[in-house]
């Protein structure tokens, strides 16, 4: 029987010097699933996307992916077993073009991979760049090739950091279409994302992050309604008064 | 390998090949330097041009060559012998050397390899039984090959080395090195063993030049610490990518011939001018032209073609 969370943190901590920015976070995606990762800024969100991709090794607790225990393993290795993720300010490759930013992405042994790239650009109308220099791209196109790059391993898990921020509404909704059929193909995604209504259209679960805690899980509804999220997000007074 | 620089190389090889009959000794040992020159530049190219690990002092490798070829000749071995042991030697050196100093990024592993060469320089001075130390190792006529031997060899290490560089440019392993060289976090987050192939990298980068340091000293018949293992050596084979083109096919190629050929024409001149004129050449190359010589053509050819 398949297990049902493909990501479990356990107890996940991280220190940088003496500011705790991952208090002891417990967290589950469950297998085909979309879940949001919410919460003010500095609450620690990157910070657990930087642990779970290898990108951070210095955190502790426990991490498994899949039945592998990942905590401490470089990112390549992760990537191997199947997770994917972007960042949250663009890091497409300067210079190599748009097919090779996507080719290299992809598996060693992929004898169709040049296929799937160019399938990947036609169906987010990027296929006419194919031969720009990833610097060349617009910031937004940077973002989407930068999402379809980790596509080309068709990964298990994909972690999302804000994937539509600084993407025009045009593009954005391109972004989005994408994430919606991955989920319909089985693909399970985490997503960082600041615009509420993205969060609630999209993920099936919701976590609240807050200076390092967990505050909230549950439907995008379920956490809008806890008093800890409103106050995380606005201050605490009472909701009636703002 | 595309037709064109198939092309290329083979008009290239095919005049190199030729040019023993047709050159005086001293035009022969011009080209035999513009050869080395060729070769240490591709194997800086593969380290430094393609994963953006700038050596400082990849020239260490050239001189356990020079000193491994040096001492396996004068051992009794054969000369292609000395040579691929000094190859070999000079990887099985880098490989360790490697491990620790490609954990260092920009700047730090730069001078760390400058610190490199200047240990090889002071343990081969001080290492008298075995190098003979400042007195260096004078190689008999009668053990060294020939000069055309010598030129052929060094010919063929830079076919060899011209040959690598292209396969590698087309290749997944290129790619992947370029990867490393725009972002090295992000293509390690693409799933690419980053520590494995900067290893390899930087491990064939030292194979080369270990052969070319064992044709060097048969080639002069005399080595000492300062002369293989000399600063401006590593400085040159810098310039000659920067001046062709870094990452590129024939950027090594090019560059080592201009610079050879302005240096050869300086040099009796300007003995200590043209030490100058390549830091010179190189500030001005790092500023106006960070692409090289093959970069700008291509810019140009790409605004009015």
């Amino acid at each position: 029987m398949a297990e049902p969370s493909i990501l479990e943190i356990q107890g996940l901590r991280r220190d940088f010097g003496g500011v705790q920015a991952l208090g002891g976070v417990d967290l589950q995606v469950r297998r085909g699933k979309i879940t949001g990762l919410i919460g003010p800024n500095g609450s620690g969100k990157t910070t657990l996307f930087q642990a779970v991709s290898g990108m951070d090794r210095e955190a502790t607790g426990r991490i498994y992916f899949d039945g592998h225990s990942i905590l401490g393993l470089r990112p390549s290795r992760i990537v191997a077993l199947g997770l994917g993720r972007t960042f949250q300010l663009s890091r497409v490759l300067p210079g190599l073009t748009v097919l090779e930013n996507l080719l290299v992405a992809s598996r060693p042994d992929d004898s169709e991979a040049e296929d799937r790239a160019h399938n990947l650009l036609r169906q987010v109308h990027l296929e006419r760049q194919v031969h720009v220099l990833g610097k060349a791209l617009s910031y937004g196109q940077q973002k989407l090739v930068e999402f379809l790059r980790v596509l080309m391993r068709s990964p298990k898990l994909i972690l999302l950091d804000e994937p539509a921020a600084g993407v025009n509404p045009t593009l954005r909704r391109t972004l989005w279409e994408l994430v919606r059929q991955l989920q319909e193909q089985g693909t399970s995604l985490m997503l960082i994302e600041h615009h509420m209504e993205v969060i609630a259209d999209l993920c099936d679960e919701v976590y609240v992050l807050n200076e390092g805690r967990i505050i909230a899980r549950g439907t995008f509804s379920e956490v809008r309604e806890d008093p800890q999220v409103f106050a995380a997000y606005f201050g605490h007074r009472n909701r009636t008064a703002s | 390998m595309r037709y064109s620089d198939l092309g290329i190389g083979a008009l290239l090889l095919f005049f190199s090949l030729l040019a023993p009959g047709f050159l005086n000794n001293y035009q022969l040992s011009f080209l035999l330097q513009v050869l080395m020159m060729v070769t240490l530049a591709q194997s800086w190219n593969l380290i430094s041009g393609m994963t953006g690990y700038i050596s400082f002092g990849h020239g260490v490798f050239f001189g356990v060559g020079a000193y491994t070829g040096a001492l396996l000749l004068m051992g009794g071995a054969f000369w292609w012998v000395a040579i691929l042991s000094a190859a070999l030697l000079a990887a099985a050196l880098a490989l360790p050397l490697g491990l620790l100093t490609l954990r260092l990024r920009g700047p730090y592993f730069a001078i760390a390899m400058l610190g490199l060469n200047e240990v090889g320089r002071i343990l081969a001075n001080l290492w008298v039984d075995l190098t003979g130390g400042g007195d260096g190792i004078a190689l008999s006529p009668l053990l060294s090959p020939v000069l055309a031997t010598n030129y052929f060899s060094m010919l063929a290490l830079a076919v060899l080395a011209t040959l690598g560089m292209g396969w590698i440019l087309r290749s997944r392993f290129g790619l992947e090195l370029r990867a490393i060289r725009e972002d090295e976090e992000a293509a390690e987050m693409l799933g690419i063993d980053t520590i494995r192939n900067k290893l390899i990298a930087f491990t064939a980068s030292a194979l080369l030049p270990g052969a070319a340091g064992a044709i060097y000293a048969f080639y002069t018949s005399f080595i000492d610490p300062s002369s293989v293992f000399l600063p401006a050596l590593n400085v040159q084979m810098i310039v000659v990518v920067l001046l062709g083109g870094r990452g590129t096919l024939w950027g090594p190629v090019l560059g080592a011939v201009l610079l050879m050929s302005v240096q050869e024409l300086t040099w009796a001149e300007f003995p200590a001018l043209h030490l100058a004129l390549l830091g010179l050449l190189m500030i001005l190359l790092v500023l106006y032209l960070p692409d090289g010589l093959l970069g700008a053509w291509k810019r140009i050819g790409s605004r009015y073609g």
